[in-house]
């Protein structure tokens, strides 16, 4: 699955694409195409929008389809997904994630960042700043400001660690 | 009593309660005039939850979240005024509130109050909506009859529409949660069970045996992923600390196609991102021995594999079956490939190889089976070329971490019958075998229908009960579980891992396994053409899992039903940590392992012929 079945049909990638629009699409590919065509057609086109038609035909099959593209593009690249060799039974070492650690955490926190909503996070941390700062100069001394801190700060905490990346 | 009299009597009484009640809701919206912040949070709160289809116990939560900062109020306030002195200054933030009633006075007081408030508010607004919930459902609320109908509908849209929310942020659903849990979406809706805004299983509910049904389309696929990603990752989480063996998944796509192929392409990615190190997809890229299995099964799996039929046919059979032993269980060993074991259907071979006279009834049978042998390499000739080389390699389930068997049940049934057992066959002896490392075992069948013309899904789910496998079965619907009504539930009922239903045209058996639940029933008295405010309201039994709405479910939202509970969820696309896909530190490339060939044991000499030589040969007794 190197090519984008999109593209194969010369349609936008996009997922909210519908099954008139998918089937017009192949139908003037096949049209052109067809192997049984005076001018014997071009067999390769035709079989990759074919494959691709069955691909995408379904709105289901379109949101897959989109989905691996997506994936794909988020890994700045295609994910090395070649059977690895085999290994004697004996050689094996533990498979899995590495456990949790926190200084493993901490030090992949700015990947977890970048590779999340890092644009919400930073709304949020600007609403919890500016709530802080008003709190601050509104009462300031008084022991109510570093509680509403605290509830803000706790606030930012719970409600940010979704727009990260999960752990490795 | 006159009817002037009654009249005036009646008037009085509805004026009293009108009056009762107008002079309760005057000092509740006096009430929360004077507890202005309170009732601010308390209005925040009930109206997000009713925007968001929050249960109560959300704001509960988000109450108990925010004690933090009441802790942190008072130990600031006991810092600053030892003693009790500090419990009067709410009331002296609130007091000094009234007296600068402009923005920064009203800001300056919430603020100062809000420790307070907050958590109380939020947890006022839990109370009052559940009260409104409450009162909405036993019919109690709401101005019109068909009022509990309309919230609920609401509600169901805006639930969804959260947990869709949910499910599209990048870390909410991770493949793997705390404790080696499997976090599988946004929670809709939860009866009977707790809820949680992420709905997980635990990693041990897929060691157990597991049904899905959904038809075509309806997110089975992507839920199926997610399971399996979740539970090798929180399995091979465990055998790393210790708790347990190294996981080995087994993933039969019974169906076969274009699909499957792109479907094991996003298993192995999901696998390799779960830190996998060999996940190989057969028969594509990486080939089985049946020849592995221990003799005895090998020839019962080889007579199974061929139809036999019944009445006249069952001397047949015997005859099969007696033949198969004899060539599989010879004194030699048994065949190590398909030609090896199609040069043992030979009367010759056969009569040679039980020769010597310590097996005088094997070597009658093979005497006696001789003219029917060259039928039955013929058969098996024929049955094992269609079944291609894949099961004639070198390899075993345990070379890999995941298997993905790609199983054509759709284009070639036979075959892929035939090719269903030998696998089904290879993981039991995989899971039995004592010279191996132990593997925590999950055999997953994706419509399995497809195949299950010989060996019944109800069969495999006792075979791996027997054998502690986790086996996890997928239909398209409920006739799609088995042949019959009594195998259906069979299977269905015994699931103790719990039953996914997603969108499928006949859920009612599925959701009856939930049961049902206590409901209050109001009904209303009909005043003319008008609902009057009189009315009763009753004790009903109600589906905890209601078909209508699981017939209703959208694209990858699925009921999970589980000892008497329903939650209802968005199941997330599964999708591995991009930090897991980082490039790796670079490591020493294992050494590729080769395996040797393997040599046909071969039966003892052909005996010289009987002559002179051997009885006056040298050392003979003259």
């Amino acid at each position: 699955m190197s090519t984008s079945p999109f593209a194969a049909l010369g349609l936008p990638e996009r997922p909210d694409l519908d099954d008139e629009q998918v089937r017009a699409a192949w139908r003037a590919i096949a049209a052109a195409t067809h192997p049984d065509r005076p001018d014997g057609g071009d067999l390769a086109r035709y079989t990759a929008a074919s494959a691709a038609y069955a691909e995408l035909r379904t709105g289901w099959g379109r949101s897959e389809a989109y989905a691996d593209l997506a994936a794909r593009a988020a890994l700045d690249g295609e994910p090395d997904t070649a059977p690895l060799p085999a290994i004697p039974a004996e050689a094996h070492p533990p498979s899995g994630a590495p456990p949790w650690h926190p200084l493993a955490a901490a030090w992949q926190l700015p990947a977890r960042i970048r590779r999340g909503r890092p644009r919400r996070l930073l709304l949020r941390a600007v609403i919890a700043a500016i709530l802080s700062l008003a709190v601050l100069r509104l009462i300031p001394g008084t022991p109510a400001a570093p509680a509403d801190i605290t509830g803000l700060v706790t606030w930012f905490a719970l409600t940010g660690r979704k727009d990260l990346a999960p752990r490795a | 009593m006159s009817v002037w009299t009654w009249l005036k009597f009646t008037a009085c009484l509805w004026l009293i309660r009108r009056a009762v009640r107008l002079a309760w809701w005057l000092l509740l919206a006096a009430a929360a005039v004077a507890a202005w912040p309170l009732t601010l949070v308390t209005a925040a709160g009930y109206t997000a939850a009713w925007l968001r289809g929050w249960p109560p116990v959300r704001l509960y939560r988000a109450a108990a979240w925010a004690l933090p900062m009441t802790v942190a109020w008072l130990t600031a306030l006991d810092a600053s005024m030892p003693g009790w002195l500090a419990a009067r200054t709410p009331g002296r933030a609130w007091a000094v509130g009234w007296d600068h009633l402009d923005a920064a006075g009203l800001a300056r007081a919430f603020a100062s109050l809000a420790p307070v408030a907050v958590p109380a508010g939020l947890a006022l607004a839990g109370l009052v909506w559940a009260w409104r919930n409450y009162a909405i459902t036993a019919g109690l609320g709401g101005i019109t009859a068909s009022a509990p109908i309309t919230f609920d509908a609401r509600q169901w849209k805006r639930q969804v529409r959260t947990a869709q929310g949910l499910t599209d942020a990048p870390g909410a659903v991770p493949l793997t949660g705390r404790g080696g849990s499997i976090p599988v979406g946004g929670t809709i809706r939860a009866i009977g069970r707790r809820w949680h805004p992420v709905f997980t299983l635990p990693h041990t509910a897929c060691a157990r045996h597991m049904v899905i049904v959904g038809a075509t389309g309806s997110g089975k696929t992507n839920l199926m992923i997610r399971l399996w990603a979740g539970w090798f990752t929180a399995a091979a989480r465990q055998a790393r600390a210790g708790h347990g063996h190294r996981p080995l998944l087994i993933v039969l796509d019974c169906k076969g196609g274009r699909d499957a192929r792109v479907k094991a392409e996003r298993t192995r990615r999901l696998l390799y991102g779960a830190g996998a190190r060999r996940v190989a997809i057969w028969p594509d890229e990486a080939q089985l021995s049946l020849w592995n299995l221990p003799p005895r099964e090998l020839a019962v799996l080889l007579y199974q594999m061929i139809d036999t039929g019944t009445g006249a046919a069952a001397y047949y059979a015997d005859v099969l079956q007696a033949v198969l032993t004899l060539a599989v269980m010879a004194p030699c060993g048994p065949p190590l490939s398909t030609a090896a074991f199609l040069d043992r259907l030979d009367a010759k071979w056969l009569q040679h190889a039980w020769a010597g006279g310590r097996h005088p009834g094997q070597a009658e049978r093979a005497r006696a089976a001789a003219r029917h042998l060259p039928d039955i390499q013929l058969r098996y000739a024929t049955l094992l070329d269609r079944l291609g080389p894949a099961l004639d390699g070198l390899g075993a389930l345990a070379d890999a971490d995941a298997w993905y068997c790609i199983l054509e049940g759709t284009r070639e049934p036979s075959v892929a019958e035939a090719q269903a057992m030998a696998l089904t066959e290879l993981a039991a002896h995989a899971a039995t075998a004592r010279d191996g490392e132990p593997r925590a075992m999950l055999l997953a069948a994706d419509d399995y229908s497809a195949v299950s013309g010989r060996v019944p899904v109800s069969n495999l789910y006792e075979r791996g009960r027997s054998l502690g496998i986790g086996v996890q079965v997928s239909a398209q619907s409920w006739q799609g579980l088995g042949a019959t009504e009594d195998e259906r539930y069979r299977i269905a009922a015994t699931a103790d891992g719990g039953l996914f239903v997603l969108s499928t045209p006949h859920p009612e058996p599925l959701a009856a396994l939930a049961g049902t639940r206590r409901v209050l029933a109001t009904t209303r008295k009909l005043i003319g053409a008008s609902w009057g405010d009189e009315g009763t309201t009753r004790e009903r039994r109600a589906c905890v899992a209601d078909p209508d709405i699981i017939r209703r479910l959208q694209v990858g939202q699925a009921c999970y039903i589980h000892r008497g509970a329903a939650t209802f969820v968005q199941v997330a696309r599964p999708k591995p940590s991009p930090l897991t896909l980082l490039p790796p530190p670079s490591a020493p490339e294992p050494p590729a392992w080769v395996p040797g060939p393997r040599h046909e044991p071969a039966p003892a000499p052909w005996p010289a012929p009987a002559g002179l030589e051997d009885i006056f040969g040298p050392g003979a007794t003259r």
